[in-house]
Order: C-alpha cells, then structure tokens, then sequence
C-alpha cells in the first residue's frame, strides 16, 4: 500500500540572531501514521513544530500540505488547514469548564446569537467519546488531572478537525497507567486517519508507539528512519552520537561520615514517620508515585514545613530547619522539580542565578565584591560546562541542560553537605543527562551526600546506591548496598501493593 | 528621545530655553522625580503603590502644621514626617505580604485611610505655614540648578548604587522576576517587599516635603495624582510592571520627559487638560515601543 503524503516540509531554515536554529530540515509525514520526531534539547523540534503551527514563519523553505504549496501566517491559519498542537504546557482556561474550553471563541450560538450550550455540550460529549474518555463536560478545568486536561485538549483539536496533532512531550507529567491510556487514545486516533507527530525525550515510548522517526541535531535532519530499521542504541547514537551504554556512571565504591539522620519526621496528613539516612559521598534514590509526598519530604527538609515533627540530624547535630534560609545556613542545598518556575529566575542573567544563594556572602563592607562574583562565576561556568555566550545572558535562553546546571551552579555555591535534587534531568535532552549524572556522581565522590528524586526508574536504579521507596507519605521499602533491585519490585511497592496483601 | 524633545521643545516655544524655564522644569520635575524613585523599588519587586500621593499630602498638610514656620522644628518634623511615611509603607507592605493581598487594592485602601486622617487632623482646612528652611527645599537653588533636583538626582543615584551593586538590590531583582526561585534561594521574600514598600512610604513623605516647600503652604490635595505619574515615569523609563527589569536611570528620564512634556504642553499656550493626553499618549507610546523591544528580544 503507497501512503499518502499528509505534510512535507522542505529545506526549512530559521535564523535567529546568532543562531541558525534550522538549517534547511526537510521533513516528511505520511498520512495516518505516527510520526516521532526526536532530538537533543536545541536541535530545533520546537522551532520546526512553531513554524508548522504559524507561530513563527521560515526564513527559507516551502511547505506543502497533501502536496498543495501553502503558507501558514498565523496560529489561525494552521487551525483552519486542519493542524493542531498541544503544547508540553497545555493551554486550557482553568476557570472554565471544558465545553468553555474545547469551543473557546467558536461558540455555537443560536437565535438572537445567544450561545447554545445543550448543542455545545452535546458536541462535546461527542467528541470526549471520540477520545475515549468520560470526563463531564461541565467539570471545571482546574478540577481535571493533568492527563484529562491533555485529554480535552485532544477533544478540543478533534473538534477543529485535525488532520495532522503535532504532541509535544505528551507524557512528561503523566503516570504509567496515564501514559497507557494516552497511547490508546493515539492508537485509536490513527485508526480514523488522523495524522500524528510525536515529539518525545522517552526513546523507549517512542519505540512502542511511532511507525516513523525523524532526528534532528544541531538544526539539521540526521534522517528519517521507519522504527524498524532501529533500535535504542542506534537512536541514541543518532541524536547525540555517542553509545547508550555509557549513561550512568560508576557508583560509590565507599561512602564516608554520616551526614544527614531523619527520625520519625512527619508532617500533619503529608508525611509520616520517616526515618532514613544519607552518608557523604553516598546518592540515595527517592522513588514514589506522584503523591507519595516525595517532594514534600525535600521540601521539608528544604524548612518549607516548619511544624514538622520528628528528628533531622545534620553532620550529628540536631537542627530544626523552620525555614529555607536556616536549611540554607545547616548546609543543605535543593534543586527543584520545576526549574523554570522554583529554580531559576529566568529574567535574570546566568551570573545572578548563580550568585543568588549566597548574595550575602558576596559583600565587602556594604557592597557587591565584583571581582569575588565574576570569580565565583567564572570558575562554576567552566567547572560545569555551562554553554552560554556570556555571563549576562538570560538563562530563559539557555537549553533546559545548561539550565539546570546554572541551578547547580547556585547551590554549589553555598558549599553544601547535603544536596537534594528533585528530578534533576526532568525535560532534558540524553547528552545534557549524561552530564548531570556524571556531575553529580563528582560530587558524591567529592564528599558530598545526596538525595536524588525521580519518577523515572531506570535513572533510579542507575543512580543510586541506595533507594528508598515512598507511598502515601511514608517510606515502604529500602533497597540496601548491593541489593538486586529492578523495576517491578520497586513499582511493587510504591503501587502499595505490598499492603494489600 | 531625551534631546529630542529638547529640540522640539524650543521649536514650540523658544522660552523653552529661559534658564528660569529651565530651572522651572526641573524644580517640578523633583518632587515627581523623588517619589518614582521609591515607585521604581516598588514596580521593580513586582508590586505597585497608589498609596503614595496620599502619603505625600498627608505629609504636607502634618509639615505646615506642625513646624508651623519656625526653623528650629524643620529638622524634627522632617524626620517624624518621614517616619510617618515608613509607618504608611510599613503597613502597606505588611497586609501584602502577610495576607497575600493584590498590592494594588492594598494601597487603593491605604490610600483613603490616610487621606481620611488627614481630614480628620484638619478638618478640612490645612493651616500653618512652611518654614524658610523647608522653603529652600522647595524653592531655592545653588545658581541655575533647584537643590531639590540636586536631592532628587542623588537619591536616584544612590538607590541606582544599592540595586545594582549591592545584594538588597540584587534580591529586589530576584523577588520581582520570580518570587518562588527567590524564595527557593533562601531570600527572605516577604521582608524584601516589605522593605521596599517602607522605602516608598518614606520616599513619598520626603516628596511630600519638597512639595510643601515648593507650595509654602500644607495642602490637603498636594500631589494630587502623583501616583499615576510615578507609575506612568516608571513605565516610560523602561522597567517592567511585571518586575525584575529596569533601574533608576529610565525612571530619571522618565520624570523628565513627563515634566518637559506637560511644560511644553503649557508653553504652547494649550490649556491645562492637554497635559493629560499628552501623558497618556506618551505612556501609550512608551508601552508599545518597550513591547517591540520584548519581542525581538526573545526571539532569540
């Protein structure tokens, strides 16, 4: 069977000032099938998908839709062509509910152009069961998970008849069963012919849902592959041209001095009993599901709860960490989970993200040392590798991977003990990860205890040297030095299945 | 843009360039000038203060009043009317932060409680008059230049040293841009708001003074509708009401092109309410072209 041509986009180039995000990027989808479309952070995936949805316009190229030549001037006009994109960060109105949503600015109206809610609710119930969902078309937005937002979204493209649904990053605050779902959804959606372009970081989803895989590095097309023609090495090598086998570095042959104790801390209906310990040079992977309180533990060992209960013992003293400038002054550092919004201040240059955690250090007399700043920053710009073309750079404009290490950067800074990282390669392309990895085992190895948050598995069981796993607000299991870990028996216990039995 | 306007200036009126002219502007400019300041600190922590006209005539009204003409009460007075100001910012920066109250609504109320007090201290009518002392303030000058362009410049320049250069300055930065990451760096957020709203309410009682010296009388309605110029100063010159951008010498340029503008506005013999639009398109214009600015600035 010859398949249709649904979109070709050819020889796309897209300048931006010092940058030449996409160099002549000829890309080609098939009508009706998956089409994953992969890269390092910074190859230009967004900037192509940007330029298919009219939000930016090519400097060079041609695109051509079912073989007719056509221009794509605005967001409007993507729309009316049959193209849909829903973004990593949806674009749903919180306080309104989904039909508002789904039918925003196109609203049915009837006599006297006084809107028609019955047909509006009726065509949305339509199209959710074309999704495959029952979520109540009256429920308010702000009121649906995180999946059933995307899953609106999915409706809400239907409902302008999408041909081709570009994805970008669908899955990356989904659980496993949410991810499940999602691919039956696109599954089934392919089925009635509609065209989909996957962008993902997750190879192995990329494997089990694509039918075709084109890569992009550096602004230019490596290629298009059909997924058989592949396999994750080989991905792998393309998008960054190094081998898979090396990602996680070497754990700790030895570990040092105690230096973080928690006793019996719990937190008012967040968390409960918690006991564990962090010696230096040691990683500690922290596993759990999404509410397993997690995060809350980092945060209140960050001082984020200060009515906490219980015992935290930092380098064999008892402090009481009310507040995050006390944990700052124990000796704790703490990398959040969203970079963008909690770890970064994305207006500021790399130089003030750095020195922003020790601000107060920086003094001589009354003001700013220069030559103390511009040191500090030089040397962990150098020391981390970080890219950028100056130290006045925003870092709104630097890769998810050289942001997360200005985050670094800024608790390197304070000379922590103990280091708290919360998804630390969340969003961050496999070359840029490896990094991570390779500088956090450094610093581990430097004498440094760190606690390591992850939703992702592999990178729990290839971290850490101990895990521990989290469920409903209390540790359930602690895999041990040496102990044979995989991935079912920690997905055992942080389902709570071990209760159940 | 600055020059600019110089040009234009004397093509409508060349009394424009009268050194008296000159040093009318600029003495208009200050007390303006000396409350953007403290408006700037505000806007730059991504907050906004309304209540700073009303502070400045609450400040007026308690100089005329209670240094009732005598010198030898200049110096105290000054410093309770300051004082006063922090307290007005004090409370102001307390219910934000504390309560997590829209600054703007904040200083909207704020505002009416301390004009009602002013009222009620007056009732009505201001009475006592403006020392000689505070008079100079207002009035006098070193040859060409007005002293209180001369204390205006060098708060400006002050405050520009202390955000750039030191690290209050650099948290105010960091609060503006993004609250969480500052608070997630170990930045006391809610004392630095409340820091810069007390800087402003001081800040506003001083321009309250310079004011008063200006008018040599307490005026209930001194620098009626100062707070919407500070803002509309404050934007010109550059800095983001969203926070985390812009700095004190936009804002100087701003107070200027404001003051120079509305002089113009009078020197072409157009009336009072021109000045109006005049602002109004200026602030319009200053909004769309920092907005181009933005745009090509993230294309990046």
């Amino acid at each position: 069977m010859k398949q249709e041509e649904a979109l070709r986009m050819v020889n796309i180039s897209k300048y931006f000032p010092g940058v030449k995000a996409l160099d002549r990027v000829t890309f080609t989808v098939n009508q009706g099938e998956v089409h994953a479309l992969v890269g390092e952070n910074g190859a230009g995936k967004s900037t192509l998908m940007k330029i298919l949805a009219g939000a930016l316009q090519p400097d060079e190229g041609e695109i051509y839709l079912e073989g007719e030549k056509v221009f794509i001037p605005t967001p409007q006009s993507a729309w009316e062509r049959g193209i849909s994109i829903i973004y990593q960060e949806l674009n749903l109105l919180p306080d309104l509910n989904v039909v508002q949503n789904i039918f925003l600015g196109r609203e049915h109206r009837g006599r006297l152009r006084v809107l028609s809610y019955s047909t509006m609710i009726r065509e949305a119930e339509s199209l959710l069961a074309r999704v495959g969902v029952g979520i109540a078309p009256q429920t308010m937005v702000r009121n649906l998970s995180v999946a059933q937002q995307q899953q609106v979204e999915i409706a809400k493209a239907l409902s302008l008849n999408a041909k081709i649904l570009v994805m970008d990053e669908p899955t990356a605050s989904l659980s496993e069963t949410e991810v499940e779902k999602l691919f039956g959804i696109i599954r089934d959606l392919k089925s009635k012919g509609v065209t989909i372009v996957y962008i993902s970081h997750r190879l192995e989803e990329v494997f089990r849902i694509a039918d075709r895989v084109t890569v992009l590095k550096d602004g230019k097309c490596i290629g298009t592959y059909s997924i058989g023609e592949l396999d994750r090495d080989k991905l792998v090598k393309l998008m960054v041209g190094r081998s898979f086998s090396e990602t996680f570095p070497e754990k700790a042959k030895e570990t040092g001095p105690m230096v973080v104790e928690v006793r019996n801390l719990s937190v008012p209906r967040i968390l409960k009993n918690v006991n564990f310990s962090v010696r230096a040079g040691e990683i500690v992977g922290f596993f759990g599901l999404v509410g397993s309180g997690r995060t809350d533990l980092a945060k209140a060992l960050f001082g984020f709860y200060p009515h906490y209960s219980g015992e935290i013992v930092v380098k064999g003293k008892t402090v009481k960490l009310h507040s995050p400038q006390r944990a700052i002054a124990e000796g704790v550092g703490f990398a959040p989970e969203d970079r963008k919004s909690e770890g970064l201040c994305l207006g500021l240059s790399v130089k003030d993200n750095c020195v922003m955690a020790v601000l107060d250090e920086m003094r001589s007399t009354f003001f700013l040392n220069r030559r103390r700043e511009t040191g500090l920053v030089q040397k962990f710009v150098a020391d981390l590798r970080i890219k950028t073309p100056h130290f006045y750079q925003r870092v709104q404009n630097l890769s998810g991977g050289n942001q997360q290490k200005v985050v670094l950067a800024k608790w390197l800074a304070t000379r922590p003990d103990f280091l708290i990282f919360d998804e630390p390669t969340r969003g961050i392309d496999v070359g840029a990860k490896q990094e991570i990895y390779h500088l956090m085992r450094q610093l581990a190895s430097q004498g440094k205890a760190i606690l390591m948050i992850s939703s992702e598995l592999p990178e729990v069981i290839g971290m850490s040297d101990r895990i521990y796993v989290m469920h409903d607000g209390a540790i359930v299991r602690e895999f041990g030095w040496g102990e044979r870990v995989d991935e079912e028996r920690i997905m055992y216990f942080a389902a709570g299945l071990h209760v159940e039995r | 843009m600055l020059v600019a306007l110089f040009v234009v200036a004397g093509i409508v009126s060349p009394i424009f360039y009268r050194p008296q002219n000159i040093f009318n502007v600029l003495q208009q400019a200050s007390a303006l000038g000396v409350v953007s300041v403290g408006q700037t600190l505000v806007i730059l922590s991504g907050g906004i203060d309304l209540s700073i006209a009303s502070i400045m005539a609450t400040s007026c009204v308690f100089a005329a009043a209670l240094m009732a003409g005598k010198n030898s009460m200049v110096i105290p007075i000054t410093l309770f009317c300051l004082a006063i100001g922090a307290l007005a910012g004090f409370l102001n920066g307390i219910i934000t932060t504390r309560r997590n109250a829209p600054p703007f609504i904040v200083t909207l109320g704020t505002a009416l409680i301390f004009q009602g007090i002013r009222f009620v201290y007056t009732k009505g009518a201001p009475f006592g008059s403006i020392p000689s002392w505070l008079r100079f303030l207002g009035r006098g000058g070193i040859g060409f230049v007005p002293a209180s362009v001369i204390i205006f410049l060098f708060l400006a320049l002050v405050m520009e040293a202390i955000l750039q250069r030191s690290a209050y300055g650099r948290k105010i930065y960091a609060v503006g841009d993004n609250k969480v990451a500052a608070l997630y760096s170990g930045i006391n957020v809610p004392n630095i708001i409340l820091s810069v709203y007390a800087l402003s309410g001081i800040f506003a009682a001083f321009g309250g003074l310079v004011l008063a010296g200006y008018l040599g009388f307490g005026d209930n309605w001194a620098g009626k509708g100062y707070e919407l110029d500070a803002i509309a100063a404050v934007v010109v010159g550059g800095t983001s009401l969203a926070g985390g951008e812009g700095g004190m010498g936009g804002t100087v340029v701003g107070v200027l092109l404001i003051t120079i503008l509305s002089n113009i506005v009078l020197l072409a013999g157009l009336p009072y309410q021109f000045q109006q639009i005049v602002k109004g398109l200026v602030v319009a214009a200053a909004v769309i072209f920092y907005s181009f600015v933005k745009v090509s600035g993230e294309r990046r």
